[in-house]
């Protein structure tokens, strides 16, 4: 039943974008010029989780890499196939896996306490006037600072342990999830609060049971970019706080100019990015199914 | 209730919390519940940052950070604007590009960074490259879903009334583009904004990034501050300044949706 209503949800504006570091494809209905509609079709049918074309994306980056490899002809740029072999020693050796866990544990920490606070707080905004005049100038203040340069602030204040490096990926995630929250509980269709309303449902169970729902496509958009951010916001955290983690290990080998291991490393960082995001677009899938798919791509940063 | 009083209304809901967070700061710096070693009174802040504003090698390592921002955000807006315009005029291009930047746009660019450190060197190249890599994919992805929405009649006419297919994709849809084209600019030079100070955080020897790592391992807490206001104070400045520019680009397009 909830599925019939939430199909017909006006997706909301995407233009404003506001600079969240995000980008939705405008309505899929809409004429596009020259031949339209076979191009149209040819990108949509690309779009979608295609399984051997990122496949033949990633061999062409390492075929690029190795051309650029044997152009320069450098120490520090090794080729592309050293450093796959380079690969199953660096994640057989305990150390750099327990960094790498530590690293996800970190990250799964702070993406979740962000993904808690952030929608209950992005769709009140959506919801409440007042809640959105009071915070929309606090986020616009808070939105160009890099998180990742609080780090060593952070660390006077939290010491150098696990709350530090968790509070700096809590506020990288934090305002993606808050906007997209926002955007969509704002773009939910009044009749049907109304219709809750009329039922006899309160304002608080509304907003779970009807806004919450109707938000959720837009509010998976801004985790999705909370994810990529929160990955971003850890290896950067880490890169400059060099303690432990997957960050660490990349600027260890580098101090001791092993190149193969640097690159392996920035292999890993790599895979573990992509692998989040296609995991989290088959949860989105399996939520969201219902709604206009989002266009595939997202482009974030700090 | 009238709308000036509404607009009255949100205007003191908005200053509200951050009236309130600096208040909370000068609290809790002048009763001494927090030692000025680890957050100094917002007011000492204040002074330094007007103080470092008229120092001159403040600003030469504000004028560092600015170049590269400035050399990485144009290189990215013209590498992105060209490539989304050619991925949306040729359906091989598309079809090329697209497995391609699914791939390297949810990538942590700044992985990337040491590898650009061992390649172009500790100097301006390595950072300007991450930031063209971090700044180039909003703007792409921009351009090329702002071509495909052109409405296809602009086009028809134009190629009716006998200019060539490439022309056409730069002097008809590139303008018909242009505010989803430029939104995409504005997210990137934040993006650009940020990206560079945390490079040079990362690994430098100059810039307004290293001029905080430089203030963090002598434990001078005001210096801290200083230059994260800064770069922030930038980043809505730059943002402030191109939402003008955009406007006045867009003067004549319809109001966007």
């Amino acid at each position: 039943m909830a599925g019939d209503m939430q199909a017909r949800i006006p997706s909301p504006p995407t233009s404003d974008l506001s600079g969240f570091g995000q980008l939705k494809a405008t309505s899929l209905g809409k004429p596009r010029f020259a031949r339209s509609e076979a191009r149209a079709l040819a990108a949509r049918s690309l779009a979608p989780i295609p399984g051997l074309a990122p496949l033949l994306a990633c061999l062409a980056l390492l075929l690029a890499w190795d051309v650029a490899a044997r152009l320069v002809a450098i120490d520090s740029l090794p080729s592309p196939w050293s450093v796959l072999n380079e690969l199953p020693k660096l994640l057989s050796d305990r150390e750099v896996l327990l960094n790498i866990l530590d690293s996800l544990r970190r990250m799964a920490t702070g993406f979740a306490l962000a993904v808690l606070f952030s929608i209950p707080l992005g769709l009140s905004m959506g919801r409440s006037r007042l809640v959105a005049a009071s915070c929309n100038p606090l986020m616009m203040v808070i939105y160009p600072v890099p998180k990742a340069a609080l780090m060593p602030i952070i660390m006077l204040w939290l010491g150098v342990g696990e709350a530090a490096k968790i509070l700096v990926i809590f506020l990288g995630v934090s305002l993606p999830v808050i906007y997209h929250s926002y955007q969509g509980a704002r773009a939910v269709e009044e009749k049907m609060l109304w219709s809750a309303a009329a039922m006899g449902m309160e304002a608080r169970t509304r907003l779970m049971r009807v806004v919450l729902p109707a938000a959720l496509p837009e509010i998976m958009v801004g985790a999705r970019t909370g994810l990529v951010l929160a990955l971003i916001t850890m290896v950067t955290s880490e890169m400059i706080a060099r303690q432990s983690g997957i960050g660490n290990v990349l600027f260890n080998a580098l101090d001791m100019a092993q190149y193969q291991p640097v690159y392996a490393a920035i292999v890993v960082i790599g895979m573990i990015g992509l692998l989040l995001d296609v995991a989290f677009e088959k949860l989105r899938g399996k939520l969201v199914s219902w709604a206009e798919p989002a266009f595939p791509i997202i482009a974030g940063s700090t | 209730m009238t709308a000036a009083r509404a607009r009255l209304i949100d205007v003191a809901a908005g200053t509200a919390p951050l009236a309130l967070i600096v208040t909370l700061w000068f609290a809790l710096a002048t009763f001494g519940l927090a030692p000025a070693a680890l957050l100094p009174a917002p007011q000492t802040v204040l002074l330094r940052l007007c103080a470092l504003l008229a120092d001159a090698q403040f600003l030469s390592q504000c004028a560092v950070t600015l170049f590269r921002l400035f050399a990485g955000f144009a290189l990215a807006a013209v590498l992105g604007i060209t490539i989304g315009i050619a991925a949306a005029g040729s359906r091989a291009v598309g079809t090329a590009l697209t497995p391609l930047v699914r791939v390297l746009a949810p990538l942590p660019k700044i992985a990337l960074y040491p590898a650009f450190v061992l390649t172009l060197g500790f100097e301006h190249a390595s950072k300007i490259a991450l930031v063209v890599c971090d700044a180039v994919f909003p703007i792409l992805l921009a351009t090329y879903q702002g071509a495909m929405a052109v409405e296809p009649k602009l086009v028809w006419s134009a190629r009716a009334a006998g200019v060539s297919h490439a022309r056409c994709l730069f002097s008809v849809v590139l303008r018909a583009a242009l505010p989803t084209v430029l939104t995409g600019c504005r997210i990137s030079l934040i993006i650009a904004c940020i990206v560079v100070f945390l490079a040079e955080m990362i690994t430098s020897t100059d810039g307004l990034g290293h001029v905080l790592v430089r203030a963090a391992r002598n434990f001078q807490t005001v210096d801290m501050f200083v230059p994260i206001i800064v770069i922030s104070l930038l980043g809505l400045l730059l943002n402030a300044g191109f939402n003008m520019l955009r406007g006045r680009l867009l003067i004549g397009y319809p109001e966007e949706s």
